[in-house]
């Protein structure tokens, strides 16, 4: 008998000792193991597929930046856009730690360092490691302008350890000595990888806005940081203003454009970000393209154009004649390719008003009330992957940051500053002005990059963020300056702390 | 032929036995199996007595019986008439009857060649054999929790899953219904709500073999329709093939299976033959079904009606039209079952085989299933020692799904796109094309009723083998292979006149596109159990058994899937020739996730000592591949004893038959998430674009500890006339698996880690039979369960968002929240107070500024009402279940049917003339938490037992069955079962209800025949 106990017993432990190793192998994905196959250059690639992509989109990162200005709003039509109320508190100054696209904006940005930082860890060549970088420095630049904080982890870390954050001026400097370390390694194009062109216009970005971290109430600018602006904007090179102010953004700007120095790339009909959005969010349902009937821009922003400045409204060729749609703002009643009037959805004229509330409350002009942005001419032909670039850097963006900086650096400049203002206006069919103040700076870069992203900064910039406008009618705190730490991020990371009013 | 053969043995003269013995061998060549399984005639030289068994309730005869000369190791079973024939050496005097639901009786044949034996149905059922993890137990020797659910007791009506027949028959389980599709998931809890993240369901051993969660067929995510529901991954199995569906609810019965334990686990036994005569069961049964319950929206009238309330000039378009005629039908379904089933002592066999064709009341839709099921088994060797089972269950379901996703817009999903159509419009244009495209957004239903074909093929085939051997009397030794392979085959595609977006027409594209999706997935399962038991009697007063085990488990799981665009405008479905459309919306992608392996190493101590007192302790250690690498081993022990107080020589009482005290205490566990989540893992993303992370890997992850406490008492009154359990237990679920926020920077948002805090749920469970009337003509039987639970969350470092809402105006909007202090899953979101009369807009506390603690969506009772009565033949049976103590999110009404609607589509008849403005926002808000209490009348049945006729029909019984009879509830939605998925990042929602698939109310009639 006891034989068998342990013949048993036997085939037991031999049954149960077969191959011990249980350790999960991947199939369909790589592992980060040592002799990985996982490159430098698998990881900046989907940096710009993916992360970089991202910021395309109506919410996160473009929806803090915009919503919260003097030229976009997201109004409540009834039934449609009350989205909990999302869109609403960003223009009212009324957002909190807990707001979904602060959050989504701060965990954009982190992917983007994280992925970055990770492409470091991989032996990159040169290049790979300056555009790591650059691409790093960029996402952390809206960090401590937004957040005064950046997170980071160091190549190779721990990946369950706290990540250390930089604060203030001095995450400022870290970013301006790493885009000054990436700047020599980088190539020059093309637009849409990170280049030589698009970090000096990163670095202006940082120098102009150094005084802003330091006082972000009372912003002070120092004239060595502002002559660097300055010569930054003449290394820039082969950049010159496209003729056609639209073709900048067209389906294919990546042609056409001789303007754009940092672009998103889409792949048109294949693979793209989601920077549709920007018209359809806009246009109403019986637009064409149909919109979702949404965003708007303000009437009071509105009066700051020129009936002739084509940046107010134009006609653009493959857009109007086949659709009837023209580009720039659209007020007033719209028309289809034929010159038929449009209705909206009840059967009243699809005539767009400038007036807008943030709720709206009249059933009769429910669907029309707002002034809608076309400002990326449609790509009929793609669907949903859009051909149409995105613009992040562009050269009217560079030549009014200088003709800011020469402002900024001494009343001795103005005249170089009016000449730029100048050009940037020409070009759109915009009167000539005789002198320009820093104010007309001001309304200028709002003119010429509106719906771009960068009117949040701007504004802060110009000390103007918490002023009341048409409809909000009291002034903001001064905590507004200032994103709150989503309230995720400072439950997961004690060096995190919240910022001030929140 | 193997029927006649074995006829002619029993009638035949000895000198034709040589002729039909070379027979038999020739056949055993032809067909092995099936002879193993044929009755060996005995030629003893005893005496042989014949007989009757018959139930003493209603006279009907006892199949399959044991009947057993007393002392003996051999015997016989009762034929389909209830006779036997049995042989008794010399000597024996008494026989042995017995039989599953039957106490077992001892029969004097002294000096008797002839005796009827009447058995007494087990009303406490203390001598039933309960299933528990790896072996069987009386209940009487059960130390744990554990429910056993016969198909005496099964739910009736059309049932595809098993989980669905035991629907409010155990108490301490809560099964939902999802959603009203044919064959759609269920939701089902044991013990309450512990689910940080998805995929909590029990686990299910099916004869022995681990049935993992996973459903082959592939999920889709139609172009502008959205993610349509799961099915239910257990619809492989035939409801009846089961003979018992048993459900361990306390950790003392779960722990032996350790990491995957922690939810309660179910196993389900399906039917073996039983010794005698082959018997051949047929059960079929056809029915209609129709919508059990319509949400109220406006008709034409009405509509007009609320138009000119609101002075609007427009929307009226003169048609009248019931949009519900569009999409839904007078269901029919037919199921039909086979089974032959028999054996002698050493082999016994059963083969079944069912086809069911159900078609859904959504046009359309429908499910068929195909089952085939083997099993024999068979003890082998001259000294019967070596023992063999065999079983396989193979299916194939074939799905139609409609066009309903849990996360449609407002235009994706058929339901919302009938309940919005504005009727006064025409659904069809005079020449009977269907009026489409009248304005920019609007979805006609009938486009997505005729324009979405969506077929999925499931193919399941689960089997074992298993070989024992009895090493001693006391000592078996017994290995089990068993294994589940899937595939699921899933052809979706939208017609190019569906007006969605990149599928109708458009500027670009004038004669639309079409869309169409190709998915197939595959799974495997395969587990190899050895177990070594022994049973011993140390001494006359002390019993012992134990349990060793070791047990490995591995899963493969892969896929591909392949869609595509612009098909053109021909009559054929465009998944039969993908290569015609256009090359730039191809896309083609594969996955196939990392081998999953479980080794598990168990045991089991059970002392009895003169049966009054009872222990039992159990551990398990498992090693997981997915676990970390710092935590590769779990372990996981339990502790249980109960005392039969009734066997105590103190205890005398007249009234009292059975009185059972149980304690148990004990650790199981869960990994329950995504293979990988340990391990830093780079996806490849399309177009050569690159490798992705997807999440920050933690070394240290592990499985989420479910620690439960429970102490019941089980007892019998007035002769078993009432029998009842009450258990209280007291669960806390700790080191909660969860993909919490990752700090930044991070490649994903989430990492999965083993979140601090913890989720308790604590309650009372009561089960009461009753058998309130017994007479010669007269049955009257009473069950009730209840379960009452409270569950609290603590300790969670902040708080957890979920429960998405989706519709027009909802997009990210989320409105539960896990936090401390509060229930799982509680609502949080604005509370309303009703509509100014001023301005016709909502009024909200604080502008609706701030958001509140709203109501608690987990039931906090659980009710089962199941009674039978029966007059001689005549029997009605009802099954009610209910829930009580939880509030609903009605997101269809909130989103689909809004007063904004007015002028364009149609809206909720609640909404007529109530004064609010026609710009007052879709928001989210109390105003669309309703109650959810609800009970339902799941279904009744009246059958008629006609018994023997002639002979060859052994008993033939006839019924009528209704389900989803009525549902007596103030929820104003389809169905107030519903738990639509409305899961943020994984993390589960509860009692959120958006435009699922309406419940239906079913009328079936049938006939079982035994022969």
């Amino acid at each position: 008998m006891k034989y068998k106990i342990v013949l048993i017993a036997a085939l037991m432990v031999l049954l149960a000792s077969g191959c011990n190793k249980i350790d999960e192998r991947f199939k369909d994905s790589l592992a980060a193991n040592s002799g990985s196959a996982v490159t430098a250059a698998d990881l900046l690639l989907n940096i710009y597929r993916n992360d970089m992509r991202a910021l395309q989109n109506q919410d996160n990162l473009w929806a803090i930046q915009e919503h919260t200005t003097d030229e976009c709003v997201g109004p409540t039509r009834g039934g449609d856009w009350d989205d909990n109320g999302i869109w609403r508190v960003l223009h009212a100054h009324t957002w909190d730690a807990n707001h979904n696209y602060v959050r989504g904006a701060f965990e954009n940005l982190g992917r983007i360092v994280y992925n970055a930082t990770q492409v470091l860890s991989l032996s990159p060549t040169p290049q790979q490691e300056a555009e790591a970088k650059f691409l790093r420095a960029f996402a952390n630049f809206f960090l401590i302008e937004g957040w005064d904080q950046a997170p980071y982890r160091e190549p190779g870390g721990d990946p369950l350890a706290v990540p250390q954050v930089r604060k203030g001026a001095d995450g400022m400097s870290y970013i301006i000595s790493e885009l000054e370390a990436a700047l020599p390694n980088l190539p020059n194009g093309p637009t849409y990888n990170a280049n030589k062109n698009a970090c000096r216009a990163l670095l202006m970005k940082c120098y102009l806005t150094k005084g802003v971290i330091a006082n972000r109430n009372a912003p002070t600018f120092d004239a060595a940081d502002m002559a660097k602006v300055i010569s930054l904007a003449n290394d820039i090179t082969g950049r010159t203003l496209t003729s056609n102010f639209y073709d900048n953004f067209a389906p294919t700007n990546n042609t056409i454009s001789t303007e754009n120095i940092f672009t998103g790339e889409n792949l048109g009909g294949s693979s793209s970000g989601g920077v549709r959005s920007r018209y359809f969010c806009s246009l109403h349902y019986n637009n064409n393209p149909s919109g979702w009937n949404g965003f708007t821009t303000l009437g009071d922003f509105y009066d700051k154009f020129e009936a002739a400045d084509k940046r107010r409204g134009d006609s653009y060729t493959g857009v109007t004649n086949v659709s009837g749609l023209r580009v720039g703002l659209l007020l007033g009643q719209q028309y289809n390719q034929s010159g038929g009037a449009l209705q909206d959805r009840k059967g009243n004229p699809l005539s767009f008003t400038k007036a807008v509330k943030a709720v709206e409350t009249d059933p009769n002009t429910l669907e029309v009330t707002g002034i809608r942005v076309v400002k990326y001419p449609p790509d009929y032909n793609n669907g949903d992957n859009v051909d149409n670039d995105f613009v992040i850097f562009r050269y009217a963006d560079i030549l009014l940051m200088q003709a800011e900086a020469y402002l900024r650096n001494s009343p001795a400049n103005a005249n170089a500053a009016r000449d730029l203002v100048n050009a940037v206006r020409a070009r759109s069919g915009a009167s000539a002005l005789g002198s320009v103040t820093l104010d007309q700076v001001l309304d200028e870069r709002g003119r010429e990059l509106y719906w771009e992203g960068w009117r949040r900064q701007d504004l802060i910039r110009f000390g103007k963020f918490l002023n009341p406008d048409e409809l909000r009618t009291t002034a903001s705190p001064e905590s507004r300056l200032l994103f709150p730490l989503p309230a995720q991020q400072l439950a997961a990371n004690p060096n995190l702390t919240q910022n001030p009013g929140y | 032929m193997v029927l006649t053969t074995q006829f002619e043995c029993r009638i035949s003269a000895k000198p034709k036995k040589r002729m039909l013995m070379s027979m038999k061998r020739l056949l055993q060549v032809i067909c092995f199996p099936l002879l193993l399984c044929m009755a060996v005639p005995s030629f003893a030289q005893d005496r042989v007595v014949t007989g009757k068994v018959t139930d003493s309730k209603d006279g009907t005869p006892v199949v399959g019986a044991s009947v057993q000369p007393k002392g003996s190791s051999t015997g016989t079973s009762t034929g389909s008439d209830g006779s036997f024939r049995l042989t008794v050496p010399s000597g024996i005097n008494t026989i042995v009857v017995s039989s599953v639901e039957f106490e077992t009786m001892e029969v004097d044949i002294t000096g008797k060649s002839a005796v009827d034996v009447s058995l007494k149905s087990t009303a406490g059922g203390l001598s039933e054999v309960v299933v528990i993890g790896y072996g069987t137990a009386r209940k009487s020797d059960l130390t744990g929790a554990v429910a056993s659910v016969k198909p005496k007791d099964f739910n009736q009506g059309i049932q595809i899953a098993p989980d669905q027949l035991i629907q409010g028959k155990v108490a301490g389980v809560q099964v939902i219904n999802n959603s009203g599709q044919p064959g759609g998931a269920t939701t089902f809890k044991i013990r309450g709500n512990t689910s940080l993240r998805i995929g909590n369901q029990p686990l299910f051993v099916i004869d022995g073999v681990i049935v993992d969660g996973t459903n082959a067929r592939p999920g889709v995510n139609a172009s502008g329709v959205g993610a349509t529901p799961d099915a239910n991954p257990l619809n492989f199995i035939n409801p009846n093939d089961i003979a018992s569906i048993d459900v361990l609810k306390d950790a003392s019965a779960t722990a032996i299976y350790g990491s995957r334990g922690a939810n309660g686990v179910v196993i389900v036994t399906t039917k073996k033959g039983q010794s005698g005569l082959p018997r051949l069961e047929l059960n079929s049964s056809v029915g209609i079904s129709k919508i059990m319950k319509k949400i109220d929206i406006m008709d034409a009238s009405m509509y007009k009606q609320e138009l000119a309330e609101y002075g609007l000039t427009a929307g009226d378009y003169g048609a009248n039209t019931d949009a519900y005629d569009a999409i839904l039908q007078e269901a029919f379904t037919t199921n039909t079952s086979v089974a032959v089933s028999g054996g002698n002592e050493n082999a016994r066999y059963r083969l079944s085989g069912s086809h069911l064709d159900q078609e859904g009341i959504l046009k359309g839709t429908g499910l068929k299933k195909l089952t085939a099921n083997f099993n024999s088994s068979m003890k082998l060797l001259n000294n019967r020692r070596l023992g063999l089972d065999f079983n396989l269950v193979t299916s194939q379901t074939k799905e139609k799904i409609g066009a309903i996703s849990t996360d449609a817009g407002f235009t994706g999903n058929v339901i919302s796109t009938a309940l919005q159509f504005n009727p006064t419009r025409a659904l069809r244009k005079p020449d009977g094309s269907i009026n489409n495209y009248f304005d920019g957004s609007t979805v006609n239903p009938l486009e997505l009723v005729e324009g979405y074909n969506d077929r999925a093929t499931t193919t399941t085939i689960l089997g074992s083998i298993s070989p024992s051997y009895k090493i001693t009397d006391d000592l078996e030794y017994k290995l089990t292979y068993g294994f589940n392979y899937g595939t699921g085959i899933r052809r979706t595609s939208l017609r190019n006149w569906v007006n969605l977006e990149n599928v109708g027409i458009s500027t670009s594209h004038p004669n639309g596109r079409g869309w169409a999706n190709v998915a197939n997935n595959e799974l495997l399962t395969q587990q190899v159990t050895q177990t070594l038991s022994y049973n011993k009697r140390l001494s006359s007063d002390l019993n012992m058994n134990a349990l060793l085990g070791y047990e490995y488990y591995r899963k493969e799981f892969k896929g591909t899937n392949l869609t595509g665009r612009d098909f053109g405008a021909y009559q054929l479905d465009y998944t039969d020739y993908l290569q015609f459309g256009s090359n730039d919306t191809k896309r083609f992608s594969s996955f196939r996730n990392p081998l999953q392996e479980i080794r598990s190493y168990f045991a089991r101590f059970g002392f009895d000592y003169r049966g009054k007192y009872l222990l039992t302790a159990t551990f398990r250690a498992d090693g997981s591949s997915k676990f970390g690498s710092n935590n590769r081993y779990g372990y996981f022990p339990s502790f249980a004893a109960a005392w039969n107080i009734n066997k105590e020589d103190f205890f005398h009482s007249t009234v009292i038959n059975m009185l059972k005290l149980r304690a148990g205490w004990g650790i199981t566990g869960n990994q329950e998430f995504p293979s990988g989540a340990s391990l830093a893992k780079y996806n490849f993303n399309e177009n050569n674009g690159g490798l992705s992370e997807n999440q920050l890997p933690n070394k240290d992850l592990q499985w989420q500890q479910d620690i439960q406490a429970n102490i019941g008492l089980d007892f019998a009154l007035w002769n078993n006339r009432v029998t009842g359990t009450v258990d209280y237990f007291n669960r806390t679920t700790k080191k909660l698996l969860f993909p919490s926020i990752s700090p930044q920077p991070s490649p994903g948002t989430t990492i999965w880690i083993n979140l601090d805090g913890q989720i308790e749920n604590k309650g009372f469970e009561v089960t009461l039979n009753g058998n309130v009337i017994r007479t010669n003509d007269w049955n009257w039987d009473l069950g009730v369960n209840a379960t009452f639970v409270k569950n609290k969350v603590s300790g969670l470092p902040a708080p957890i968002q979920t429960g998405a809402l989706h519709g027009q105006g909802m997009s990210g909007t989320l409105s539960q929240l896990i936090a401390n202090d509060h229930p799982i899953n509680v609502f949080y979101t604005r509370d309303y107070r009703g509509i100014d009369p001023q301005t016709g807009q909502a009024i909200y506390v604080d502008d609706g500024n701030v958001f509140y603690f709203m109501g608690n969506p987990n039931p906090t009772t659980i009710l089962g009402i199941n009674t039978s009565v029966s007059y001689k033949k005549l029997t009605l049976s009802a099954n009610m279940n209910g829930a009580f103590g939880h509030v609903i999110y009605n997101n269809t009404a909130n989103s689909v049917l809004p007063i904004g609607n007015l002028g364009t589509r149609n809206l909720s008849s609640n909404l007529f003339k109530n004064g609010e403005s026609l710009t007052n926002p879709i928001t989210s808000s109390s105003r669309y938490l309703e109650k959810g209490n609800y009970l339902k009348m799941a279904n009744a049945t009246i059958s008629y037992n006609v018994g023997r006729i002639g002979n060859n029909i052994s008993n033939l019984n006839v019924f009528v069955t209704g389900q989803n009879l009525f549902v007596l509830t103030n929820y104003s939605g389809f169905d107030p079962e519903v738990n639509t998925d409305k899961q943020v990042n994984g993390i589960p929602s509860v009692g959120i209800d958006y435009i699922g698939y309406p419940s239906a109310r079913t009328f079936l009639l049938g006939v079982n025949i035994s022969f």
